[in-house]
């Protein structure tokens, strides 16, 4: 049987949505599978890790008792043994608890986890490990370079600008660059999530707010034109070299009330009318009741986006569409969509339970075809000297 | 081994006692043959928990007083042997230890002697008054029997002849003596029709029923292994079966669908099928997991109706209420919504959507006739991924491997994705079935039923389709 490693929580803003996709998305699911042995991994706020089987249990954190846990467990060590093993302290006659893992099911969202960090750590230890590559993800995560790198592979998006924080301190340049720019603007930090951070501007008295809004959670910035009639979809995406789209799903609120944190995780979606169970599930229309026409162009956009950013393993690419005439821009790309964006897979035929057995295959895919490629090469060089 | 025992010196012990009593009926010989082949106390009340009733809040004050009361005994007694250095210490040790043993055997004394002394003489006289208002009752009285089908039966009956009649039926599952003599206590005399469903448990039960109930048309669902523990032979439950026949010698109704009845069946009987039903013939069968509809037709008289039932195994008994209802002066219109107001009874072919995915629950079903049907309808329906989930049957006697490995055949025979056997005694005989019959579809063995079922909506996506058919008695674990 093989040990499956789920990482989760993190130094991040998305540190709360990264537990419940962990516990409830990838954990439960893989339990049941009965076929992998499953570790859960937290990382704590202040970057601590720690490795037990308690830490699967929701009501630790719901609870406040994960305080106390961390205050008696021992942390996490990483030992780098062409793999990954984790070792803790077994707290008795100064033994050491081993354990090898074959597969790391990252579940971090935002900044240290989905950004690509982990996944270059999890690259060097050389153990297979699920959802997009360091490259992809640290591109994907920050929507200046993914804006870059898909218009130079031809895919349209909305017109732009980014600054960085120290910019800030420029309000007339900054007005004088987005002048190009037709209002309504989106304002939003580069490399967060979850919609953390982001800011609708009507005119420009509201854009120097925005963007400190933007800047207090991130060193990079961006502003985008809004598109007119707009039609709002995401489509998830799994695969390595074959892609294949879930369904493309549509959030059903007004282009005013854009999403923000509170009202994707907090109210399910409907400001006003709370139910957090419903979550990031219970907003969209699934799937998106467009012409076909529109349809089909919005998944094959997604799938040449995910493709553009050399995504694998499974990724959310999330689009733009002018209801009127059918253009299809690129918006951003989730390269850890909150919740696996299970509820949309079952839609489209796949369970939880296969949802992560795929995932699974896919990381030991790659890893497998990665290990054909060189990564060393024998030189007389150090004799020389 | 250590687990176990310990199980049975927690305070919740005393809940365990009196749930094993509850899940057994009170039934003191089914009680204690459970209690003698339980291995672990810690997990007999993992599925299910006592359900708080007067009789179970009443018995478990009456356990734990007696235990606390030999717990008390054994502790004073035991501090005075040992400052006294008396040797009866032991006997004071061992009356502590013996807590568990004492109380599981002790509490079927208060149950004997309430049942010979209170229950069992209040039964016979409310069921010998029942004999008379049944006697005297101006309306046509309906009784459905067979080992299967007869709430089916008695539900869809109830609900046609309701539209144009004054009805009453024997609620739930509330098929033995004592229910039909509270349901005779209950009747205004002014019914039209009583509809009585007869549950069979022990050779004589249904003559028995018949001589309270002094039924004037009798319907028998149809014959399968059930019960086996007191029949012995499905030739001795096909008997007692009859013997409402026996009772009414005409007005019987016979599901000629059942192989098993077949040997019983005599010329005078007017018999069912989902062809036919008492001059009615039946065409154009359609199913879907959103019901059947059908044709009737006799002489001039075409009626096209349409049930929320699932399964081509409902027609037989649909015809039938149809054809009776046009007997007893129901009008087409009455009859056809009658018919549409037919909903999927609980747990009996109950289809319930979850997620774009269909699970057709039917885990009341506990018999071979009804697996079979409901796996000729998982074969029927299109689905994107077939999902069989069973633990097999109860109380199928000494054919149980023969029964079980039948059924494992059927099992391949409709053609699932996936076989999902929950671990149980039975379940080598279903996998030698499915053997034989050279399935090439995943099989998983199953040993936490309650977990997977908790979870079912992780197994599942849009287009699936999932039979779950019986579900299996913790006292049979």
């Amino acid at each position: 049987m093989k040990t499956v490693a789920v990482i989760f929580g993190g130094q991040s803003t998305e540190h709360d949505v990264s537990i419940i996709t962990a516990l409830a998305s990838v954990i439960k699911p893989l339990e049941l599978t009965k076929q992998y042995k499953v570790e859960a991994v937290y990382i704590a706020k202040d970057g601590s890790w720690y490795w037990d089987e308690k830490l699967k249990d929701i009501k630790l954190y719901q609870s406040g008792e994960i305080e106390d846990f961390m205050r008696k467990a021992p942390k996490v060590h990483l030992l780098f043994d062409n793999g990954l093993t984790l070792v803790k302290s077994s707290q008795f006659a100064g033994r050491k608890m081993y354990k090898k893992i074959d597969v790391i099911f990252p579940a971090m969202h935002g900044t240290h986890g989905e950004d690509g960090e982990l996944m270059g750590l999890l690259e060097m230890a050389n153990v297979p490990y699920v959802g997009c590559d360091f490259r992809s993800s640290t591109v994907a995560m920050d929507k200046v370079l993914a804006k870059q790198v898909t218009e130079s592979a031809g895919i349209q998006g909305t017109p732009w600008v980014w600054f960085s924080s120290s910019e800030l301190s420029s309000p007339r340049k900054i007005l004088e660059s987005i002048k190009r720019l037709k209002y309504p603007l989106f304002v939003k930090p580069a490399h967060l999530g979850s919609s953390i951070g982001i800011s609708r501007v009507e005119d420009e008295k509201g854009v120097m707010n925005a963007l400190e809004v933007a800047a207090h959670y991130d060193d990079k910035v961006i502003v985008e034109q809004g598109v007119s009639n707009l039609i709002e979809v995401t489509l998830p995406i799994m695969g390595n070299i074959e892609p294949v789209p879930a369904l493309l799903e549509r959030p059903l609120t007004k282009p005013e009330d854009f999403f923000d944190f509170d009202m994707k995780y907090m109210q399910g979606g409907k400001k006003g009318k709370g139910n957090a169970k419903a979550g990031a599930q219970g907003y969209s229309e699934i799937p998106a009741q467009l012409p076909t026409e529109f349809y089909k162009r919005a998944e094959q956009t997604g799938l040449d986006i995910y493709k553009a950013l050399g995504c694998s393993g499974i990724a959310r690419v999330d689009m733009l569409i002018d209801g009127k005439t059918g253009k299809v821009y690129f918006n951003e790309v989730n390269p850890l969509p909150g919740g696996l964006y299970a509820h949309n897979w079952r839609k489209a035929g796949v369970s939880s339970v296969e949802l992560v057995t795929k995932l699974l295959d896919f990381a030991q895919e790659r890893w497998q075809a990665k290990q054909k490629i060189a990564t060393s090469f024998s030189t007389n060089y150090l004799k020389q000297f | 081994m250590f687990r176990s025992l310990l199980a049975m010196y927690r305070p919740q012990f005393a809940i365990t006692i009196v749930y094993m009593l509850q899940a057994t009926e009170y039934q003191i010989n089914s009680y204690l043959k459970w209690l003698w082949r339980v291995q672990d106390f810690s997990k007999v009340t993992y599925r299910k928990s006592l359900v708080k009733t007067r009789h179970s809040k009443t018995l478990l004050f009456a356990v734990k007083v007696g235990m606390l009361a030999q717990l008390i005994t054994a502790l004073v007694w035991g501090i005075w042997a040992f400052r006294n250095e008396n040797p009866s210490l032991i006997f004071a040790v061992d009356l502590l230890f013996s807590i568990p043993l004492v109380w599981t055997h002790l509490v079927v004394v208060p149950l004997l002697l309430g049942r010979w002394l209170y229950v069992n003489p209040l039964s016979a006289f409310k069921v010998r008054h029942s004999q008379k208002i049944f006697r005297d009752h101006p309306g046509i009285k309906i009784a459905v029997a067979g080992s299967y089908g007869k709430t089916t039966m008695k539900e869809i009956l109830a609900t046609v002849l309701a539209e144009g009649k004054k009805v009453a039926a024997t609620p739930a599952n509330k098929n033995v003596a004592i229910s039909h003599a509270i349901f005779a206590a209950r009747l205004k005399g002014d019914e039209d029709i009583l509809i009585i469903e007869y549950g069979e448990g022990a050779p004589g039960d249904v003559a028995g029923f018949s001589k309270n109930t002094h039924p004037n048309i009798g319907i028998i669902t149809g014959l399968a292994p059930a019960h086996l523990d007191k029949y012995k032979t499905l030739s001795t439950a096909g008997e007692d079966i009859f013997s409402l026949a026996d009772y009414l010698k005409d007005n019987v109704y016979v599901n000629e669908e059942s192989e098993a009845v077949k040997p019983f069946i005599k010329k005078s009987y007017k018999l069912f099928s989902s062809q036919e039903a008492v001059g009615w013939k039946v065409s154009n069968v359609k199913t879907s997991i959103h019901g059947v509809s059908f044709l009737m037709k006799k002489g001039t008289k075409t009626l096209s109706l349409q049930s929320l039932l699932l399964g081509r195994h409902q027609v037989g008994p649909l015809a039938l209420a149809v054809a009776l209802a046009e007997k007893l002066g129901l009008s087409e219109e009455q009859i056809k919504i009658g018919v549409s107001k037919i909903e999927p009874f609980e747990h009996r072919m109950q289809p319930r959507e979850a997620g774009g995915a269909w699970i057709i629950d039917d885990t009341y079903n506990g018999n071979i006739e009804g697996m079979l049907a409901g796996l000729r309808l998982l074969k029927e329906l299109p689905a994107r991924r077939k999902v069989y989930v069973t633990p097999g049957l109860v109380d199928q006697g000494k054919d149980s491997a023969a029964i079980h490995h039948q059924l494992g055949k059927a099992i391949v025979r409709a053609r699932p994705d996936l076989i999902i056997l929950m671990k149980h005694s039975v379940t080598d005989g279903i996998i030698r079935g499915i053997r034989d019959e050279k399935y090439n579809g995943q099989l998983v063995i199953e040993e936490d039923p309650l977990n997977f079922y908790n979870n079912l909506d992780q197994f599942v996506a849009a287009g699936d389709l999932v039979l779950l058919q019986n579900d299996w008695p913790d006292n049979y674990n």
